[in-house]
């Protein structure tokens, strides 16, 4: 059963959209990411959800109930804000008993409802302490409990981990995944960090300039990407895009760059002829070996990897991983190839739709997949 | 500036590690301590000048009886104190100088917040509006007292005009020349004249309060009433403080407003502490009487001084 629904959301300040036609179902207990980069409109969806914004047009329910006109406090949400929000002149046990004190549960209730809480979240040794004698990860806790205490139908984070360091932003992570699982509870949250994203999430809600782009669970996020869009955004390195255009022989597909072409094979019925774009992560090339002459430009040595950046003939660049114990130096000559099963197509413009008819995979070639052809020039 | 030796070892009594620690400064330390001392001596000599001198010049003159067009005096110790201790005047007027203080600061807060939460909000002429409302803080106060002298003329005042033209009153009131009404007004006066320095103070601190506690507390379930209370308050009560001992001093030695409208009539009625010291010194020609009193009402506002100091310490602690 859907949880919570928006259907045709409209957010507009002024002449600006923040939100434009966002249609999203959201079953009960799922985890969701709001993913984008800043202005895309996830944050203003999310505040639409807590009724901190109320939307232009459109219908947005939790539960069976339609909530437009449902003030925050009745909703039956919690929210987690990216600053925290703590009541600074309240303990930390005051903090999280403030949500239950509002609704008017008793006394003696609250006490062992924020104890329950607190112990949880191993916040109990901290229960007097003021927001402001606290660690950041603490207070981080604590906005948790707030949020837990009352145990609200829906949780809505605003990039609750963005104000920890990266150390402490790894292990709260596996925290909320740990928390998800054992509430069961619906969870949307807004990131645009997109390990989060895709670690965290059951499905992740790709948005850009007020649209969705995608609504997908992580690995068909990843492999799949409905548009060039999400293909640049999602994975580190980001996907290496050219563009070139389409050619059709007989059903088959090929992709011409300057400099190469690959063999695309059968692409879905929205393939036309003439400009589109192929995007190739970086595992998908082969640096060492191959048709393409190139020149590297830049390694990145990780540790376990080497990001390296080849410079093609005519001022390409693609990026591609290899092992650490070969280390080419830079303006060294190397050959390239890239693996047309990984390869992914997409129609021209920014957010081109992709072409492909199936999921790209290492381990199971689609239909798409052929041999790499021969440099054109 | 010599302490800023560093480490804990010079904050500590033991005067042998305190010489060692001294010794420890570099040449460069020396040179900046040094530095440090030109650098505030201006202040220092200043502060000597117009605070130190004159506090001490006014200590001594209360132990003297001295008539002031000739400033010729003999000692008398403490007896300036001992009178004053005795006479109703001293205690008349201190009463009245705490119902004034407590009145027109009351009204001041409560009007000064009233309004800083109007102008926060986002209403039409908003800039506008906080320009005009500091209008009264700004213009001279012999200005505004004779304004409003005028506007409670009981034969001419426009107060008692469109008071009698309503029907609310069938005889004009007696706004200055009676009591209560002559402590009411100048209360009255006072929280006008003041309360745009609290509006403006007030309005400062609103101004940064996270939108986003306001949003946590409306997900929480807190309404209007309960915001104010559970998160406006709360962040204004630092500010708050500050204003209410700031204007409390500066509410207790007021003298210009209350000396131009009623003069400290009628009778002693309105006669605050400053204006006893005024009239001791220059109409009964007594320095040393008038130094006594402006000794003591030093000693009152010391006290506020305290709590306030003792306030912003345990606050930082």
């Amino acid at each position: 059963m859907a949880d919570v629904v928006l259907s045709n959301v409209h957010k507009k300040f002024g002449t600006f959209t923040a939100v434009e036609d966002l249609n999203l179902d959201i079953q009960q207990g799922e985890f969701i990411s709001l993913l984008g980069p800043s202005g895309c409109g996830k944050t203003t969806t999310l505040r639409m959800l807590a009724g901190l914004e109320f939307p232009t047009s459109g219908e947005i329910r939790i539960g069976d109930r339609v909530v437009n006109d449902v003030p925050p406090g009745d909703r039956d949400i919690a929210m987690v804000f990216q600053s925290y929000a703590l009541y600074p002149h309240m303990s930390v046990g005051q903090n999280i008993a403030y949500p239950l004190k509002k609704r008017r549960v008793p006394k003696t209730e609250r006490a062992g409802m924020v104890a329950k809480t607190a112990e949880m979240l191993q916040l109990t040794p901290l229960l007097h302490r003021k927001p402001k004698e606290l660690s950041g990860g603490q207070q981080q806790r604590v906005a948790l409990g707030r949020a837990l205490v009352r145990d609200p139908k829906v949780f809505l984070l605003d990039e609750p981990l963005s104000n920890l360091d990266a150390k402490l932003r790894g292990y709260m992570r596996a925290e909320l995944i740990e928390l998800h699982q054992r509430l069961g509870r619906t969870m949307v949250y807004v990131t645009h960090d997109q390990l989060e994203a895709m670690t965290m999430s059951d499905r992740i809600a790709v948005m850009e300039g007020g649209k969705l782009q995608q609504f997908a669970p992580p690995q068909e996020v990843y492999r799949a990407p409905a548009n060039r869009f999400v293909a640049s955004f999602i994975g580190t390195p980001g996907m290496n895009i050219v563009d070139g255009s389409l050619h059709e022989d007989a059903g088959r597909w090929t992709f011409t760059a300057p400099g190469f072409s690959v063999d695309a094979g059968q692409l879905g019925p929205d393939a036309r002829p003439g400009p589109a774009a192929m995007g190739i992560r970086p595992e998908g090339l082969t640096i060492g070996s191959g048709p393409i002459q190139g020149i590297t430009q830049l390694v990145e040595q990780t540790g376990h990897e080497n990001i390296t950046v080849v410079r093609l003939e005519d001022g390409l660049r693609m990026t591609g991983r290899t092992a650490p114990d070969r280390l080419w130096r830079t303006g060294e000559p190397v050959q390239l190839s890239i693996d047309a099963r990984q390869a992914h197509f997409f129609a021209e413009g920014p957010t081109g739709k992709r072409l492909n008819r199936d999921v790209c995979t290492m381990d199971a070639p689609g239909s798409n997949g052929t041999s790499l052809k021969e440099a054109t020039s | 500036m010599l302490a800023a030796v560093g480490p804990p070892a010079a904050r500590r009594p033991d005067p042998q590690r305190y010489a060692m620690a001294k010794q420890q400064q570099t040449v460069l330390e020396r040179q900046y301590s040094r530095l440090g001392l030109l650098l505030i001596a201006p202040t220092v000599l200043v502060f000597c000048a117009v605070i130190a001198y004159p506090l001490v010049s006014a200590i001594y003159l209360s132990l003297f009886k001295i008539f002031t067009p000739t400033l010729e005096g003999t000692w008398v110790g403490l007896d300036n104190y001992r009178t004053l201790l005795v006479k109703g005047e001293f205690w008349t007027s201190l009463r009245a100088n705490l119902i004034w203080t407590v009145g027109t600061l009351t009204l001041q807060i409560i009007f000064g917040v009233g309004m800083a939460l109007v102008l926060h909000q986002n209403i039409w002429f908003r800039s506008l509006a906080r320009s005009l409302i500091l209008f009264p803080y700004f213009i001279s106060t012999v200005v505004a007292v004779l304004v409003w002298k005028w506007l409670f003329n009981d034969l001419y005042g426009i107060l008692n005009h469109l008071m009698i033209s309503a029907g609310l009153i069938d005889w004009p009131i007696d706004y200055l020349g009676t009591m209560p009404n002559a402590m009411i007004s100048v209360i009255l006066v006072g929280a006008w004249k003041y309360f745009p320095f609290v509006v403006i103070a007030v309005l400062a601190r609103l101004q940064s309060i996270p939108d986003q506690l306001y949003e946590a507390a409306r997900i929480d379930g807190a309404g209007p009433i309960a915001r104010f209370f559970d998160v406006t308050l709360p962040q204004l009560r630092e500010v708050l403080v500050v204003i209410i001992m700031l204007r409390a001093i500066w509410d207790f030695k007021e003298f210009d407003l209350i000396f131009l409208l009623t003069g400290g009539g009628p009778v002693t009625s309105t006669q605050t502490l400053p204006l006893v010291v005024y009239k001791e010194a220059f109409a009964l020609n007594q320095m040393g009487m008038a130094a006594a009193y402006a000794v003591i009402m030093m000693l009152i506002m010391l006290v506020f001084m305290i709590l306030y100091m003792r306030r912003t310490q345990r606050e930082d602690t």
